[in-house]
């Protein structure tokens, strides 16, 4: 079966990449670990590595093409093969391909000079060549400020002001019109109809960590997500222990009354089984992947290890915890977990997280009693190698009416080393609600 | 504090009064001062009182009158040198921007200048472009010179005593607009030092900074402000040398806008400087780039409507508040 290779996402928050090389074209052979392609941000660039072997069946981009992360780069499969209902982003990334184009070739000059006419070049003008070097929206000095004090990107609120540039009052306008204070950035990750199914990523990732699975779980719902107190986007929200992560994360879902399904991870799967015992949010599913809060332990070296990591050898070796076979762990993972921590203040956030909810080896939480009493359905997800939370742990405090699928040959991270399955269990349990 | 209804030109009257009275070095020179009593009427009744050792008429030769002021200064009298246009005051430069502004620090600061030029300028009337300059930028720009712009009678009468009492040379501008003016001005002594600065008007949204005649327009143009709910608060730094930066800083880090408005043309005029002030100590605070309202970059014209144009008016001021606003781009935005 044809397989995706995706472009990574090389750096928080970043949707797009520049493909600055291509070493394979259509028809070629690959094996794992060859070296295809090249992609870079503003800030880094990033090889691509085939992890299978097998023939380019397609590559719809072109060396100068601006493609959106996690998207296929292109596809791998058995010669003669046709991408087909595997690809069901390729699509979109062909549409958005041409769109891109343009952004890039605007400063070409146009209309060309008559054959052999002496013609002094005129300077050619360029559309908001200010707005275009600068790489952002107009915004005056006090806008820009009060925004960052409200954790608000001046990038995402219209202007009013000259040539729509962002001023205070419009900065004012999106604090007074936020959702209620304290409340985290709920972000769609896949629009849709029906009850929204949200997103919980665990400690030390973020909401882009959920971007390849939730392309792929095939529901018709909305796909939302949001970074945790200290992560991501949210670094700046302070969660002084698990009370403070819950209270954040069900402030944010308050205001969605129709119900919501819960997807989470690790510590996002505790806040999930938390979550379900407020009383102003109708959960109305849970699955709840490798989740913490159900045991005393926790690997606290990795925790230590994992915050302390400053080059991408050491984060790997930290990363391989995470894993049963490490050649699962894609490199690009551990790159973009590196660039994230480019953001200045990221570590030390994700530092007084840790130590707000673990002490050591001991996880300062325990979510078995919610789990108990929640009757909607409800999944857990578990590989029998997780050296981060172990298993045993799991399996003890899971109720009799939870569904637990133990995974062989898969450790923390089974969204990666067992991503169909984690998809169909997803779509299953949400599917059983009704 | 009880206060009387004053003539600009009166409360400086009052202040020369006053001084001369209390200080029998201070004496004023000028073109018919003393038996017409000043083209503006400034010098009234001085004759009189002080004698024509102390109120001198003198020569339509404003070289003359400017060297001989510069030097009695130096020699340790207060003399006043009114100049009937600040036009006119070019014939002395050399006085003034060579001696009077150098004097002090040539003689490691042994030597004192505390010569007063009393002068004005402005637009009034049809004067014609060599009667109608604001030519403060150019004494603003020579270091050891003192300049006065005061826009109301209470800061004429306070900032000319107090220019009476110190000790360095002081270009006193007045304008041709405001001698007629009326203002309360306060019983008794009263001193204004130089450096600080006055609100004329309290406000929160924009600040504008003005000075001399451009006080009272800019006061007409943030009534009518108000009327649409615009807040303008109005500064009037009083002296534009020593600046009073500490009020213009507050002022404008309050409100994040700020206007300049002067009669001056823009090109190289003390807007632009304190632009810059404002630019290096607020930038960060600040929600537009500082406006500045000022003359056209051309001799004054002598066609009164065509002069009219040249300088800034009520009107204009409205438009630059409304500017740093965004009104403009928020009423294209709802169309």
């Amino acid at each position: 079966m044809a397989e995706a290779i995706l472009v990574p996402q090389v750096g928080q928050d970043l949707t797009e990449a520049k493909i600055v090389e291509l070493h394979v074209k259509l028809g070629d052979k690959v094996k794992k670990g060859d070296l295809v392609a090249v992609v870079e941000s503003e800030k880094a660039s990033f090889e691509v590595e085939a992890f299978s072997e097998g023939v380019v069946i397609s590559l719809p981009w072109k060396v100068g093409d601006v493609a959106t992360v996690l998207e296929p780069l292109m596809h791998v499969g058995s010669e003669g093969e046709v991408v087909a209902a595997t690809a069901t982003a390729a699509p979109a990334a062909q549409v958005a391909a041409p769109a891109a184009v343009p952004a890039l070739v605007v400063a070409a000059p146009v209309g060309a000079a008559p054959v052999g006419a002496s013609v002094v070049a005129e300077p050619v003008r360029v559309a908001e060549p200010v707005a275009a070097v600068a790489g952002g929206r107009r915004a005056s000095p006090i806008a820009r400020r009060v925004a960052f004090d409200h954790n608000l990107s001046v990038e995402r609120i219209a202007g009013t002001g000259p040539k729509g540039a962002v001023v205070l009052r419009d900065v004012e306008g999106a604090i007074a019109s936020a959702p209620a204070a304290g409340s985290l950035e709920l972000r769609t990750l896949q629009s849709g109809q029906g009850t929204p199914v949200v997103f919980l990523h665990g400690f030390g990732a973020d909401l882009s960590s959920w971007r390849p699975l939730v392309a792929r779980v095939g529901l018709g719902s909305p796909m939302m997500a949001l970074d945790l107190p200290g992560h991501g986007a949210s670094q700046r929200h302070v969660a002084a222990d698990f009370a403070a992560l819950v209270d954040a994360v069900g402030r944010t879902l308050r205001g969605m009354h129709g119900g919501v399904h819960l997807v989470g991870h690790s510590l996002g799967a505790a806040v999930a089984a938390a979550l379900t015992e407020r009383g102003d949010l109708d959960v109305r599913s849970l699955t709840l992947i490798s989740p913490a809060g159900l045991g005393a332990s926790v690997d606290g070296d990795f925790v230590d290890g994992f915050l302390s990591a400053k080059s991408e050898g050491a984060l790997q070796a930290w990363m391989r915890r995470l894993v049963s076979d490490p050649a699962s762990l894609a490199p690009v993972l551990v790159r973009a977990t590196l660039a994230a921590r480019d953001e200045a203040g990221l570590v030390p956030a994700q530092a007084r997280v840790a130590r707000g909810v673990f002490e050591g080896s001991t996880q300062l939480f325990n979510v078995a009693a919610a789990l108990r009493a929640y009757r909607g359905p409800c999944t857990v997800i578990a590989g029998r190698d997780d050296a981060i939370v172990p298993l045993r742990e799991i399996e003890a405090a899971v109720p009799a009416h939870v569904a637990l699928h133990r995974l062989d040959r898969v450790g923390h991270l089974p969204q990666v080393e067992a991503a169909d399955l984690v998809q169909t269990l997803i779509a299953r349990t949400v599917r059983s609600a009704g | 504090m009880a206060t009387r209804e004053l003539m600009y030109r009166e409360a400086l009257r009052e202040a020369i009064d006053e001084e001369m009275a209390a200080n029998p070095t201070v004496f004023i020179i000028g073109e018919g001062i003393a038996e017409r009593g000043g083209s503006y009427k400034v010098t009234e009744g001085l004759l009189a009182k002080y004698g024509p050792k102390r109120v001198r008429d003198t020569p339509i030769a404003e070289a003359g009158m400017i060297g001989v002021g510069v030097g009695a200064a130096i020699a340790g009298a207060r003399p006043i040198v009114e100049i009937l246009y600040v036009d006119f005051a070019m014939l002395g430069m050399d006085m003034i921007v060579n001696q009077a502004a150098k004097f002090r620090l040539m003689t490691g600061g042994d030597g004192r200048v505390p010569f007063i030029m009393r002068t004005q300028g402005g637009t009034g009337g049809g004067v014609a472009a060599q009667h109608s300059q604001s030519l403060e930028a150019l004494f603003y720009h020579i270091p050891g010179l003192r300049v006065v712009m005061p826009s109301t009678p209470a800061d004429a009468k306070g900032l000319l005593k107090y220019a009476l009492r110190q000790e360095d040379p002081v270009m006193f501008l007045e304008h041709k607009h405001l001698y007629m003016t009326k203002g309360p001005v306060p019983d008794g002594e009263h001193v204004v030092p130089f450096g600080v600065g006055d609100i004329k008007r309290e406000g929160s949204d924009v600040t504008v900074i003005a000075w001399s005649n451009m006080i009272p327009r800019t006061l007409e143009a943030a009534e009518a402000l108000a009327a649409e709910g615009i807040n303008v608060e109005v500064i009037d730094p009083r002296t534009l040398v020593p600046l009073d930066r500490d009020m213009i800083i507050r002022s404008v880090l309050k409100t994040r806008r700020c206007v300049i408005v002067q009669e001056a043309n823009r090109r190289g005029g003390v807007a632009s400087d304190i632009a810059s002030i404002i630019q290096e100590e607020c930038f960060y605070e600040m929600d537009a780039p500082v406006e500045i309202v000022a003359g056209m970059d051309i001799p004054v014209p002598f066609n009164l409507t065509l002069e009219k144009a040249s300088v800034p008016q009520k009107e204009d001021v409205v438009a630059a508040v409304k500017r740093v606003l965004h009104l403009q781009s928020l009423a294209a935005a709802a169309e």
